[in-house]
């Protein structure tokens, strides 16, 4: 099994700096902007995010944490509960522009779930959805507004994105999927 | 999703919960664990998710208990699961039908879980045996009540300081011959290190000295007829619920002197710590087991215990709904 | 043996060669051979000297266990206790199928409990249960109980002179004890004067009441409400001082005779091994169930008594799931070490006999909760391998084990089933003599067999055993001269396989 680098160190700190630009563009400064992290690596990436926002803008974004694994549509079907690994939005999600932040974009269920959870949390005035790596495949109407690396991919690779903070190293990997192991 | 990753989340093997024997002390962390997050969603201004959607939990209690139903109820619901709600007075059951006839119907009217009461050690053990689901044991007989024991393991968790219960001398009081409360909460607190003391009339401890005398010598649990060494030193007390019942079976001369000698009163209490707690798995008779003045006390945490009832019966219902023999992979996209 | 012989059909020519030989009534044991013919014994052949003689009851052989060929032949099993539940509970069992469960099992002889619907207290039923067994076409000898009160209510004396008459061997309320003391010391006398043993069932109802599992580790572990060994205990203890009792102050004609039946404690052994050395005329029996099997197999583990003695379950997960209904039993499931003290009472002689109590249910009776099921084990076909389960242990010198299942319980019978109006017969000695009609079982011991809902015999599917492979597999069993049950070519494929 041979895993193929897409993405590295330098590639992963350039697209991070470059959604931050974008979102504040977009968004028109960072008034009543906030960042939220999909559990778990894009808790990570979007504290980035914010990190790069508060250097060129001079002000750093709140960020959240969201765990969208109650809002899943699959847990049927898995075979095992996945962990829940925790919610925290230190502040309150209305009128605020929320962007979520994951590292891959697929089918877009982890996206719509996502949704669903904030919608929990009040009345965002909009919702922006900001990827790593966007590898098609959606199965749902849902497209990213910032995306790090689009990758071509067929259904049975695998994107793994590691990050410092849980795999010790920046870069993205495109691999072959195992018949045994789960899509990723 | 990595390998890595994924290994974490094959956390949960246990298809029903029957009985907290089968628990490791891994598995009671992540039920703790899960409780937490399900506490925080019944902080929210909204405190449901649709986790449990589609999931058809039927609640069938033999025996009357409003606050387990009720709480196993609202749990369910705050999970987004369709509830139905079997009780024994209202159902053939009491017509003569076989449990085993009745999880069979259960079954066919579509529930996906069985939350089981029942007056009869084991029988969830026969229920799971015929049902095809998941089955959670709501308390049967004098044999376990693991999901009372959980949020009371919970609560203590919450409550003592440092957050944990290893080492800390906690104390069972009453009427533990006949209870499944107590059974359970002795393979909680001993898995995760507690000093555990049973203390009542030597009539309700019958057998559990031979039971102590038989657990490795890691599970610490001591039993005793004499109040004051129980409670010496004690950083939580548990009374259990006193039956009147007990009389009649000639166990006890009377409830007066029940309250005498093993009442958890303001006067006994001091024998205890300073900052004890004190636990109640209720419904309580105020002046038998717990003197009024104990139950309304600033230390009880028996509204703790109800309101961590419910996260902590969430947090089994959703481990245990995704337990099942299902093959299929992460679709996490 | 070509084909099947069919139950009931005359043994013509039966071979054994170069087989372990066994002969209780001798105390005879050895390589040998037997043949057959017409019916009959007609030659046994000791290859070399055989062993045994006197001393019936040796201690616990240590020096190893000499070669023996593994199959072997003794005379066919004698039961003392079955429940036939014929009449009123034929969905549970028959006669005829309670007959080919135990000519299956290896026995020969069975003697059937009264505690059938309604009890058997006349001698309209005891008559009836013995037509029953003629028709049934099985040449498996069956001996009948009558009830001890009337209606086994436990209130008056059942008709036990009539009943006497009619052929019942003796008097039994089993199922339950004969609660009232009073009642007890008078059906003792009067039974002992029309020659009949009184056969009890020890327990004492208030110390049993509601009662699940034995009261121990178990029991308190799984919240089952416990049969405590005093339950058993203190009614051996009671019976026994009114068998003195009668001993002493009644007419020696009454010459009473207390058999306990299924005793379970270690106590009760030692209850009754003083009663003996005190000259008192009482026997007793044990079960397979509760020499192999422990309180553990309520918990769900699976070792055997002498696997488990020193390493008991004391909670979590086991080899089966908990509160399997087929564990429930009256007496219950003892601890391991009360199973070591009935192979004890074995072998010092204490112990007169293995019987099965035999208990068949249906599965409405046991497919509720634990303990509201019926109690019970459908034993007979199981016991010959439990029972050389613990042979092979080294519990028990073979020969003794084989005498428990032959000659012990036949002394116990006495001379009531050679006076009885069915007469005597060869089939009840139990020996290998030229001469003899042939009364005999063939058991392998090489080969083992699956306890499966069809291999059983017996309509009682109740068995914790059910799904586990045993060693001892009953090749045949011949009675008065007929075939009561015999295995497709399993005595030549057996001594073919022993021979290479
Ligand atoms: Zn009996």
């Amino acid at each position: 099994m041979t895993a193929r680098q897409i993405m590295t160190t330098d590639d992963l700190r350039r697209a991070v700096v470059r959604i931050s630009h974008e979102i504040v563009e977009k968004h028109g400064g960072t008034d009543r902007l906030a960042i939220v992290g999909i559990q778990r690596r894009g808790v990570p990436l979007a504290h980035r995010i914010a990190d790069a926002i508060g250097q060129h803008e001079g002000v750093r974004p709140p960020v959240g944490a969201l765990d969208i694994t109650f809002y899943r549509d699959d847990l049927s079907m898995v075979a095992h509960q996945p962990i829940v690994k925790g919610t925290d939005l230190p502040f309150d999600v209305n009128v605020l522009t929320i962007v979520i932040v994951d590292d891959v974009l697929y089918t877009g269920r982890t996206a719509r779930a996502a949704m669903d959870a904030l919608m929990d949390f009040g009345r965002p005035s909009a919702i922006r959805l900001a990827v790593l790596v966007d590898r098609g495949h959606r199965e749902l109407p849902i497209r990213a507004d910032h995306v790090g690396k689009n990758v071509p991919t067929s259904r049975d690779e695998i994107v793994r994105v590691h990050v410092v903070e849980f795999d010790g190293v920046d870069e993205v990997l495109l691999d072959r999927l195992p018949t045994t192991e789960a899509k990723a | 999703m990595t390998p890595r990753e994924d290994a974490l989340t094959q956390g949960w093997h246990h298809r029903h919960l029957l009985d907290v024997d089968m628990l490791s002390a891994s598995d009671i962390d992540l039920v703790m664990r899960t409780a937490v997050e399900m506490k925080e969603i019944l902080g929210r201004p909204i405190p449901k998710v649709p986790t449990l959607r589609g999931t058809q939990v039927t609640i069938l209690f033999y025996e009357a208990s409003t606050r387990t139903r009720v709480s196993f109820e609202v749990a369910a619901k705050n999970l987004s699961a369709d509830v139905v709600n079997i009780a024994a007075s209202s159902s053939s059951v009491t017509k003569g039908e076989s449990l085993v006839d009745t999880i069979r119907t259960v079954e066919a009217l579509g529930a996906d879980m069985i939350v089981m009461r029942h007056a009869r050690s084991g029988a969830p053990y026969l229920a799971a045996q015929v049902f095809s689901g998941h089955v959670l044991n709501g308390g049967d007989g004098w044999h376990a009540h693991p999901t009372q024991a959980l949020l009371d393991l919970f609560t203590l968790r919450d409550r003592l300081p440092g957050g944990k219960v290893a080492g800390r001398k906690i104390v069972i009081l009453g009427d533990i011959l006949h209870s499944r409360v107590a059974r359970s909460n002795i393979w909680t607190l001993t898995t995760m290190g507690a000093d555990l003391w049973l203390c009542g009339p030597p009539t309700l401890l019958r057998g559990l000295e031979r039971w102590a005398g038989a657990l490795p010598s890691n599970r610490r649990l001591t039993v005793t007829t004499d109040l004051r060494a129980a409670l010496r030193g004690a950083h939580a007390v548990m009374a259990l619920r006193l039956q009147q019942e007990r009389m009649a079976g000639g166990l006890l001369p009377s409830l007066r002197e029940y309250s005498l000698r093993y009442g958890l009163t303001a006067t006994t209490l001091r024998w205890a710590r300073a900052d004890a707690l004190v636990m109640h798995p209720g419904p309580m008779n105020e002046g038998v087991e717990i003197g009024p003045e104990i139950a309304a006390f600033e230390r009880s945490v028996v509204t703790d215990q109800v309101a961590n009832g419910v996260a902590v019966r969430m947090a089994l219902l959703y481990l245990i709904a995704g337990s099942g023999p299902i093959e299929g992979g992460e679709t996490h996209g | 043996m070509a084909e099947t012989p069919r139950p009931g059909e005359r043994v013509e020519r039966f071979e054994v060669e170069d087989a372990w030989l066994v002969d209780p009534v001798n105390g005879l044991e050895g390589r040998g051979s037997l043949r057959v013919e017409g019916g009959r014994i007609v030659t046994v052949e000791w290859a070399g000297e055989p062993s045994g003689g006197a001393a019936a009851h040796e201690p616990p052989r240590t020096e190893p266990r000499p070669e023996r060929p593994t199959v072997i032949v003794a005379p066919a099993f004698v039961d003392l206790h079955v429940h036939l539940r014929q009449p009123g509970r034929e969905d549970a069992e028959t006669v005829a199928t309670g007959l080919a469960a135990a000519a299956h099992g290896g026995f020969g002889t069975v003697c059937a409990m009264a505690n059938t619907t309604p009890a058997i207290d006349s001698t309209g039923l005891v008559e009836a249960v013995q037509e029953l067994a003629r028709a049934s076409g099985s040449p498996v000898r069956l001996f009948t109980y009558g009830a001890t009160s009337a209606g086994r209510a436990g209130q008056t004396l059942s008709q036990m002179g009539e009943m006497a008459d009619a052929g019942a061997i003796g008097f039994s309320d089993d199922g339950s004890p004969v609660a009232d003391a009073s009642l007890f010391r008078n059906a003792l006398a009067y039974a002992g004067a029309l020659g009949r043993m009184l056969v009890e069932h020890p327990e004492d109802p208030a110390l049993t009441k509601g009662a699940e599992a034995n009261e121990g580790l178990v029991a308190t572990i799984l919240g089952l409400k416990g049969w405590p060994a005093a339950g058993e205990e203190s009614a051996v203890a009671r019976d026994l001082a009114i068998l003195a009792d009668v001993v002493a102050s009644y007419p020696a004609s009454a010459a009473p005779h207390l058999h306990l039946t299924h005793l379970s404690t270690a106590g009760s052994i030692d209850l009754v091994r003083r009663a003996k050395a005190a000259g008192l005329p009482v026997t007793c029996d044990v079960t397979p169930h509760h020499l192999a099997l422990h309180e553990g197999w309520v918990a769900g583990d699976r070792r055997f008594a002498w696997e488990a003695a020193d390493a008991l379950w004391v909670g979590g997960r086991a080899d089966a799931a908990p509160y399997d209904q087929s564990t429930r039993v009256n007496p219950p499931l003892r601890t391991p070490a009360d199973a070591l003290a009935l192979w004890s009472g074995l072998r010092d002689g204490t112990v007169d006999a293995i019987v099965t109590d035999h208990a068949p249910h249906t599965q409405v009776d046991k497919l509720v909760e634990y303990g509201d099921a019926a109690n019970g084990i459908s034993g007979i076909e199981t016991a010959c391998s439990l029972v050389l389960a613990g042979v092979e242990a080294g519990l028990l010198p073979l020969r003794d084990a084989i005498r428990a299942l032959t000659l012990g319980p036949r002394r116990v019978l006495g001379s009531v089933v050679a006076t009885g109006r069915r007469g005597a017969s060869e089939s009840l000695v139990p020996g290998l003599v030229e001469g003899a009609a042939a009364n005999l079982v063939v058991i392998d011991t090489a080969d083992g067999w699956d306890v499966t809902p069809e291999t059983l015999r017996s309509k009682g599917k109740n068995s914790p055993l059910l799904g586990r492979r045993l060693r001892g597999r009953v090749l045949a069993t011949l009675v008065d001269g007929r075939f009561a049950y015999a295995e497709l070519g399993g005595v030549e494929a057996a001594l073919a396989a022993a021979a290479g």
